[in-house]
């Protein structure tokens, strides 16, 4: 980046009198010298007059008093119930409000769940199936069942082998001979 | 002598609504020019501002002082205007409405005898220029340009910090910059 294209990062906040002295008066110097930069700042200074011509221009022509009935008409009415609770939960749901209540969501959900642990007697949900859970593992014709029973937190493991894996394993022990 | 603005918010909390009006009387041009600024469209800018005093009103006895009064104002007129741009935005016909509403009324302006040719079309293009800002890079152009705001104050009102309000002005000055290069 040339010394010029980082001045004029810096002209505006210079400009707006943003800048600290140092940083001041090395823009100062530069824009001085160099008819680019200078040109730069001009171009800044005629557009915020432009846009401040502008809208003041706009500005004049509001009058005071009958802009003050019509927020006054506002504030005498009555609010309907929903535009009160609208407002409410404008002023309830601000932005720190909600970044806080996305964890305290997840904590609380969690806690809900956990509760079987300390509390047995207590179902989340109503009253739950007991069920078992069969999972297997089949590998090389010798599989593994885990049977889970949650109500007395019971776990079986059963390790068998199945019919088509006994006739392969008997087919490679007539070739091979005994394995072991 | 007259009173200071957080002299006047107390008078307004204890229930004095003249005290509310002498701050609206103050405001009220600075508070529409952010909305017009906003959202290029004068009926749309007063009901902002007045919105925003209106809601100013309801909360005043919430408002702690911890920043001073214009600030707050200015926050509430800009979060009424980012919000009723993107309602627009929504909606495409209200925003072709909004569009003629700016035109016409920047060939108003333009019928002041002492504004020239040339004058006319930089308001017209710098219009355009300033539609097509986001509305963050709408909003810290118009608060710096309007009362020459400090970044601190922009930040507060905007809830960024000084050096985002810094490159967002740098940013949103280039974009009008290379747009009416022409007419500078």
């Amino acid at each position: 980046m040339t010394n010029c294209e980082t001045i004029r990062e810096s002209i505006g906040g210079w400009l707006d009198g943003e800048l600290s002295p140092g940083e001041s008066d090395s823009v100062r110097a530069h824009v001085a010298n160099c008819a680019a930069c200078g040109e730069v700042r001009r171009q800044l200074e005629k557009l915020h007059l432009a846009l401040k011509d502008q809208l003041s221009a706009e500005a004049a022509g509001i009058e005071f008093l009958p802009f003050w009935r019509d927020v006054q008409q506002r504030i005498n009415q009555k609010q309907a119930w929903h535009e009160e609770l609208l407002d409410w939960c404008r002023d309830f749901f601000t932005a720190p409000r909600i970044a806080w209540s996305v964890p305290a969501v997840i904590a609380l959900v969690l806690a809900a769940f956990s509760l079987d642990v300390y509390l047995p007697g207590w179902r989340f949900g109503g009253a739950r199936n007991n069920f078992a859970a069969v999972e297997s593992i089949d590998a090389h014709g010798r599989s593994v069942a885990l049977l889970r029973e949650n109500e007395s937190k019971t776990t079986v493991i059963w390790l068998y082998q199945d019919q088509e894996g006994e006739n392969e394993a008997a087919e490679d022990a007539t070739k091979s001979g005994p394995a072991f | 002598m007259e009173l200071s603005d957080s002299e006047l918010v107390k008078q307004c909390q204890a229930g004095e609504m003249s005290a509310f009006q002498e701050l609206a009387s103050r405001y009220y041009q600075k508070v529409y020019m952010v909305s017009l600024g906003l959202l290029r469209n004068r009926d749309d800018a007063l009901e902002v501002a007045q919105e925003a005093f209106f809601r100013a009103y309801r909360k005043i006895n919430s408002f702690q002082g911890g920043s001073s009064f214009y600030t707050w104002i200015y926050r509430i007129a800009v979060n009424i205007s980012i919000d009723t741009q993107r309602r627009q935005k929504r909606n495409p016909l209200d925003f072709r409405e909004s569009m003629d509403g700016v035109l016409e009324a920047q060939n108003e302006v333009a019928r002041d005898p002492f504004a020239d040719v040339h004058d006319r079309e930089l308001r017209e293009k710098l219009t355009k220029a300033i539609n097509e800002l986001t509305p963050e890079h709408k909003a810290v152009i118009v608060l710096r340009t309007i009362e020459g705001m400090s970044y601190k104050d922009i930040g507060e009102i905007l809830g960024c910090s000084e050096g985002t309000v810094m490159s967002r002005l740098h940013y949103a000055r280039k974009k009008l910059q290379d747009k009416l290069s022409v007419f500078l």
